[in-house]
């Protein structure tokens, strides 16, 4: 049976230190702990291999890191064909890009990433639009139009390198609730696509079946992630540093794990028959490893039942 | 002897199990108390702007994130003072995260968070600012462009006297920490301090003396006049691999090791250097530093147990 999903998994890994640890044992002896199980590449790329991924989506704040450890993007490419594993995206954020004064620079950073991500073999550069909504909303309309700008050209850009770039709209983000689904028709349905999150979207207070009915045809990818939190309030979302909440409270949990209607959306993306990439993020799961495990059980058991 | 307990036993860059907990406020509120518990009444603090620029403000590495989670920096001895920690001994800053870009631009941000984290020592009522004396060797080839490194030095050698000015303005000792990956590794330091003002101070930081090849003793007594706290890491790690020049040094690619362990869990003689420092005159505080541990609580514990089993205190 042909397959139409491939499933990706954002590298929320910390800064991975070792490229390939050859003295396993020594080292797990020195401290008979399991942090070693999550140092080095060779061992983190295996698990994505073995719990049914194909592909890693990059963090560029990892980047420098990884350069330093492979050399070059081209070596990190082949090191993860070797354990069975594409590189499907990177993720990058739009920062500023709402201050018309900061549109070349803004331009400037998201084209350097579309090169970036085309380095790595990339197919999706998954792009927060803009700053955090806290400090810069809201936004009128000629913010809202200088975000959009700045996407639809460095869209333009990225499709003549063989990326897609797909608004990922962060639930904390300048462009909220009140004004999202406006940026989205404001921009180039050519060159800016969407990258689905399904948590974020419910967490900001949009209605997920109904968000992907209406965009069906501009979502290029997915971040696929539970929550329990739907319709977090304007106060929470627009409040400073929310992403990360003093008392361990989780915006995010492992799909199956939370309250999204998820099976009821696979039935609406078999009917619209989606194929590609569909990446699992788990950010904020306390051990990834698990997570991803349950992560991928959910999506290959659960939801392929329904669509694969 | 006085002593404290740096929270940079606290990894926060690389990746482990239950790492994510380490981002929220709620660990760090209870991390004071175990801290105290281990017989500790006073913390070093690394100053780690990179959290800011996260929204991390749950981190307590930086004067914003104090400043948003507990009003000011008042607020916040206050809160450490209720669970347990009197005070804030020193604040490190490693600039190396500046460095890319060029050097110019690196030379600008170190400043800038430099001043930020004297006047958060100062607030704080810290002994020092401690402050790594250039950034790791990789990050300063990757970023050094047309300036030499010898340039590189001498630019980087004015910033630290400026710093070394503002800081002591505000009652802070500068003290430069030469760690292994950095230009000054080693004995090297010793001739970059060569007729600075007498406000620049060194951080004995015996872990990395010793990788870097250094005899800790002879050190202390060759630079007494100039310590200004010292530092007790342990290790049993040789770099026979030239780690220093790895984008992270702290992990040797050559074969993998806890670079820094806990107190008496390396091969080195920590009670003797802590001697050797009395000896030179050192009356400050020694600053137990168990950095990035595998187990926060046992390093906690560990340390307690070293300095009332091995040092003669």
């Amino acid at each position: 049976m042909e397959k139409n999903i491939r499933l990706s998994h954002m590298s929320h890994w910390k800064t991975v230190p070792y490229k390939k640890i050859d003295n396993f044992r020594d080292y797990y002896y020195e401290d008979k702990s399991n942090v070693c199980y999550y140092q080095d590449w060779d061992r983190i790329l295996r698990y994505h291999k073995q719990t049914g991924y194909e592909g890693i989506e990059l963090a560029p704040w990892d980047l420098n890191e990884i350069l330093g450890l492979f050399g070059t993007p081209q070596n990190y490419v082949d090191f993860a064909a070797d354990h069975g594993i594409a590189v499907s995206g990177m993720f990058h954020g739009c920062d500023d890009s709402h201050i018309a004064e900061k549109h070349d620079e803004v331009v400037q950073a998201g084209k350097n990433a579309v090169d970036i991500c085309a380095s790595f073999g990339g197919r999706h550069l998954n792009t927060c639009p803009g700053n955090n909504y806290y400090g810069n909303g809201p936004l009128d309309s000629q913010g809202l139009k200088n975000i959009a700008s700045c996407l639809n050209e460095i869209g333009e850009y990225a499709e003549s390198k063989g990326v897609q770039i797909g608004i990922h709209n962060e639930f904390f983000c300048v462009s909220n609730k009140y004004n999202h689904r406006q940026l989205i028709e404001m921009t180039d349905p050519r060159y800016v696509h969407y990258c689905l999150d399904t948590a974020q979207i419910a967490l900001m207070g949009d209605d997920l079946i109904d968000f992907y009915d209406t965009y069906k045809e501009r979502i290029c990818t997915f971040h696929l992630k539970d929550t329990a939190d739907i319709g977090v309030s304007d106060a929470v979302r627009f409040s400073q540093d929310v992403e990360i909440q003093d008392d361990g409270h989780r915006w995010f949990w492992e799909p199956g794990e939370g309250v999204l209607p998820l099976e009821e959306l696979w039935r609406h993306v078999a009917d619209y028959g989606f194929k590609g990439w569909v990446t699992v993020e788990d950010d904020g799961a306390p051990d990834y490893l698990a997570a991803m495990t349950l992560s991928s059980f959910y999506v290959q058991q659960v939801l392929g039942k329904i669509y694969r | 002897m006085q002593f404290s307990f740096s929270t940079e036993v606290v990894d926060l860059d690389h990746q482990a199990p239950n790492r994510n907990k380490r981002e929220s406020k709620y660990f760090w509120d209870e991390m004071y108390r175990l801290i105290s518990a281990g017989g500790f009444c006073r913390i070093d603090i690394p100053y780690e702007p990179k959290w800011d620029f996260g929204g991390r403000s749950g981190i307590p590495r930086t004067k914003r994130s104090v400043d948003i989670k507990f009003g000011n920096t008042e607020g916040y001895l206050k809160f450490l003072a209720e669970n347990g920690i009197n005070g804030i001994s020193s604040v490190h800053l490693d600039p190396t995260l500046f460095c890319r870009g060029s050097v110019g631009m690196f030379l600008g941000a170190a400043e800038h968070y430099g001043m930020e984290a004297i006047q958060f020592a100062a607030e704080a009522g810290a002994e020092a600012f401690i402050l790594s004396a250039t950034p790791t060797f990789y990050a300063v080839h990757r970023t050094l462009g047309e300036t030499t490194e010898t340039e590189f030095l001498k630019q980087m050698k004015d910033l630290v006297q400026r710093l070394a000015d503002a800081a002591e303005e505000q009652g802070v000792k500068l003290c430069l920490k030469n760690e292994y990956w950095g230009l000054l590794r080693g004995e090297i330091i010793s001739d970059f301090v060569k007729g600075m003002k007498d406000n620049v101070f060194l951080d004995v930081d015996t872990a990395h003396l010793s990788i870097a090849g250094t005899d800790v003793q002879k050190f202390i007594a060759d630079n007494q006049k100039r310590i200004g706290s010292v530092t007790l890491t342990d290790t049993s790690f040789s770099d026979d691999g030239e780690a220093y020049k790895q984008v992270m040094p702290e992990f040797p690619a050559k074969s993998a090791t806890w670079v820094f362990r806990d107190p008496g869990y390396g091969k080195l003689d920590l009670s003797a250097y802590a001697d050797a420092a009395l000896q030179a005159g050192f009356d400050g505080t020694f600053h137990l530093n168990c950095r990035n541990s595998a187990s926060i609580c046992r390093s906690i514990l560990r340390a307690r147990y070293y300095v009332d089993h091995s040092l003669n205190a």
